[in-house]
């Protein structure tokens, strides 16, 4: 079963929204922008930490151009699905290092409540009284594909009538750290960003941004996502390629391996938006889904160097 | 199907101490020995003793452990499985938390990859050597029972035949810090008591093995339960304090049920979060109530007797489900002797085990964010 994407929103590094219709960028003094949400959210959003501040605004902008507002009635059928390689790396360095210097007296109740992932979905839920499943996971730079499969599956499965899907994950210092203590394999230059899509099942309301065909997470995953879209591999116009550099020879043989050897279209959009980890994949879905032609099956990939991939096949709806 | 089980507890490593230790009303909260807590107040948790191991991701180790024993339980080889067919969910709210505060120390650690939330999952994918989906859901204190759900969901939907599901977590300065500057913690759980004042924590993990019908009948598996329904709902209310009204509890509860096809009186059992905080207690009987009717099926918590085990804890509550499908007996609440009247309206088992009819159960799990999940299992 088809779904169909009826709203998007994205936040990037600053200069880099440019390179996606819609997207915004962050503020000249590195805040995330909060000016678009309804006023409601946007008091909630800025005394949030950021990785909830940028799905707060990913997120908002996506629900605003699918139709919905913040005022509407508690929707008990539109669930939340969130995929983010590190959730809340930052906040748990900022609470640990407080506790480390100045032991329980020094633990502070607001970061400690935010050191669990969810909790950017939480504040989403709250913010647009979203009662339906909020499930957040992580897939290592794989996640942000991985949510909009599960989300997808979600829609599928009639636990919910419209899902908000997004990647999102935030850089700092401890982050940056940590990638470096790790040999930093992830490959392009770390960046934040907040990508989300709203979700809804075929023809129910919103205008159609793109659909989305069929899904696989796995180590080899390719031939899954095509087989669960109903679209032959040899199909496939346009890929959408993810893999840090130590992986890329190893993605461009299992592309080869399902697609055979005749030449793709290739999208590389780390190379404008940076490694943005958890968002990767859903920026992957909208880069592509601006670039291929009408009708055209896409195939994008999510990558990350623990060994996680995530496949996904779309499609821009012919006629809008 | 659900075709196996692991456990290291802090009641003992492998099933049976986890399983004769509830039924026998055992508590293993005690002051904390692991790593310094004298300074933490209070610093009462449920620790996992006889695991050896020098092991320093202390999770991923648990997390190892449970695994091995869930597929020797299952008879299964990961050799001689398709790996491409196999899965893993594995939940967890802290991974590597104690490699992460040597760390952030300037300490060196062995391996830094193994701090990410991510980390166990990926352990345990790379020591089975699959290449299925491998996911780590996040839902706070109810991770354990959505990952759960997820593997459902994969075999249900075809995406793999074999799903390695639970959840693993530790006990850290990290986290006993934070319960208690919340003044959410006690010396003891007692779950649904009136004298409750908060909750102990608690580690280890728990891992079933969630297999397709077909793939476990070709090989003559035992079967040790089913998963019936699965469902999850958002609070939308409160980022650390539950819905008082235990709306959204409901509607995981019921939307577990639903997806399992089953009207609430063919539930013989529930396993309650039951944390033993003065809120959430009272916010679950009114949830409880409200889909099952006043006193409509018999309720505990095993909180009392392992703690709060964070993303292990609805692992753990779903194979005390299959043990009360198997043995047709509840545990009793360890901790609770004098129920809270804001409780009266659950059929709670404490005292004494006791024995049901069953053929399904449900456990509910809820955590930081608002988030609910719920999990209906079936005897074979």
């Amino acid at each position: 079963m088809e779904v169909v994407v009826t709203g998007a929103g994205v936040v990037v590094e600053r200069g880099a929204e440019t390179h996606l219709r819609g997207a915004l960028g962050l503020d000249a003094d590195g805040s995330v922008p909060l000016g678009h949400l309804p006023e409601v959210v946007r008091g909630r959003a800025s005394r949030a930490e950021r990785v909830t501040q940028l799905l707060l605004a990913a997120g908002g902008r996506a629900l605003a151009t699918a139709g919905f507002d913040a005022a509407a009635a508690a929707e008990t059928r539109a669930g939340i699905v969130v995929g983010t390689a590190f959730g809340c790396f930052l906040t748990n360095a900022a609470y640990q290092r407080r506790v480390a210097a100045g032991g329980q007296p020094a633990a502070s109740p607001r970061l400690f409540a935010a050191t669990v992932s969810n909790a950017a979905a939480g504040e989403l839920a709250i913010a647009y009284r979203l009662g339906g499943p909020a499930v957040t996971l992580t897939a290592g730079g794989a996640s942000g594909l991985t949510a909009l499969g599960e989300a997808m599956e979600a829609i599928r499965a009639g636990r919910a009538d419209v899902v908000v899907a997004a990647g999102v994950d935030a850089t700092g210092d401890a982050l940056a750290e940590w990638l470096a203590a790790t040999g930093g394999a992830y490959g392009a230059p770390p960046a934040e960003a907040g990508a989300a899509v709203v979700l809804e099942r075929t023809g129910r309301r919103g205008p159609e941004v793109c659909r989305l065909a069929g899904h696989a997470s796995a180590f080899e995953p390719i031939a899954a996502a095509c087989a669960d879209a109903g679209v032959a591999p040899a199909e496939i116009a346009l890929v959408v390629s993810a893999a840090p550099p130590p992986l890329a020879s190893l993605e461009a043989r299992a592309l080869a391996a399902v697609l055979g050897e005749r030449r793709r279209r290739l999208l590389i959009p780390k190379r404008v938006f940076g490694e943005t980890f958890g968002a990767a994949g859903i920026l992957g879905v909208l880069a592509a889904g601006a670039e291929a032609g009408r009708g055209d099956p896409v195939l994008v990939l999510d990558v990350c160097p623990t060994g996680h991939v995530a496949a996904l096949v779309a499609s821009v709806p012919e006629a809008r | 199907m659900i075709t196996g089980c692991g456990v290291v507890s802090p009641l003992g490593g492998g099933l049976r101490p986890f399983w004769e230790g509830l039924l026998a009303a055992r508590s293993a909260v005690q002051p904390i020995t692991g790593f310094p807590a004298d300074d933490l107040d209070p610093h009462a948790a449920a620790e996992v003793r006889d695991v050896t191991s020098s092991d320093d991701d202390r999770a991923g180790a648990f997390a190892l452990e449970a695994t091995a024993q869930a597929l020797a339980d299952a008879g299964l080889e990961p050799a001689a499985l398709d790996a491409r067919r196999l899965g893993v969910a594995l939940g967890t709210t802290l991974g590597g938390a104690r490699l992460f505060e040597r760390w952030l120390d300037g300490e060196a650690v062995g391996d830094p990859e193994r701090i990410p939330y991510y980390a166990p999952a990926v352990r345990v994918a790379r020591r089975l050597a699959c290449r299925g989906p491998v996911v780590t859901p996040q839902l706070a204190c109810a991770s354990g029972t959505q990952a759960i759900a997820l593997a459902a969901d994969w075999v249900r939907n075809g995406r793999a035949d074999v799903v390695l599901a639970g959840g693993a977590d530790l006990l850290c300065r990290f986290v006993v810090a934070g319960f208690n500057c919340l003044r959410a913690t006690a010396d003891r759980a007692r779950p649904f008591d009136v004298a409750r004042r908060g909750l102990v924590l608690g580690e280890g993990a728990a891992v079933v093995v969630v297999e397709d019908a077909e793939h476990a009948a070709r090989r003559h598996a035992r079967v040790r339960g089913r998963v019936l329904g699965t469902g999850a709902a958002a609070d939308a209310t409160h980022m650390t304090a539950p819905d008082r009204e235990g709306r959204g509890a409901a509607r995981a509860m019921q939307a577990a049920l639903a997806d399992a096809g089953l009207d609430p009186a063919a539930v013989g059992f529930v396993s309650a979060h039951g944390t033993g905080t003065p809120y959430n207690d009272a916010m679950e009987a009114v949830a409880i109530a409200r889909v099952f009717g006043p006193r409509g099926v018999p309720v505990n918590s095993i909180k009392g007797a392992i703690g709060h085990t964070l993303g292990a804890a609805g692992a753990f509550e779903a194979v005390l489900c299959l043990q009360v499908l198997a043995e047709r007996i509840v545990p009793p609440t360890v901790g609770l002797a004098a129920v809270d009247p804001a409780c009266a309206a659950l059929d709670l088992v404490y005292g004494e085990p006791r024995p049901v009819a069953v053929d399904a159960t449900l456990s509910t799990s809820s955590g930081f964010a608002g988030v609910n999940a719920a999990l209906v299992l079936g005897r074979p």
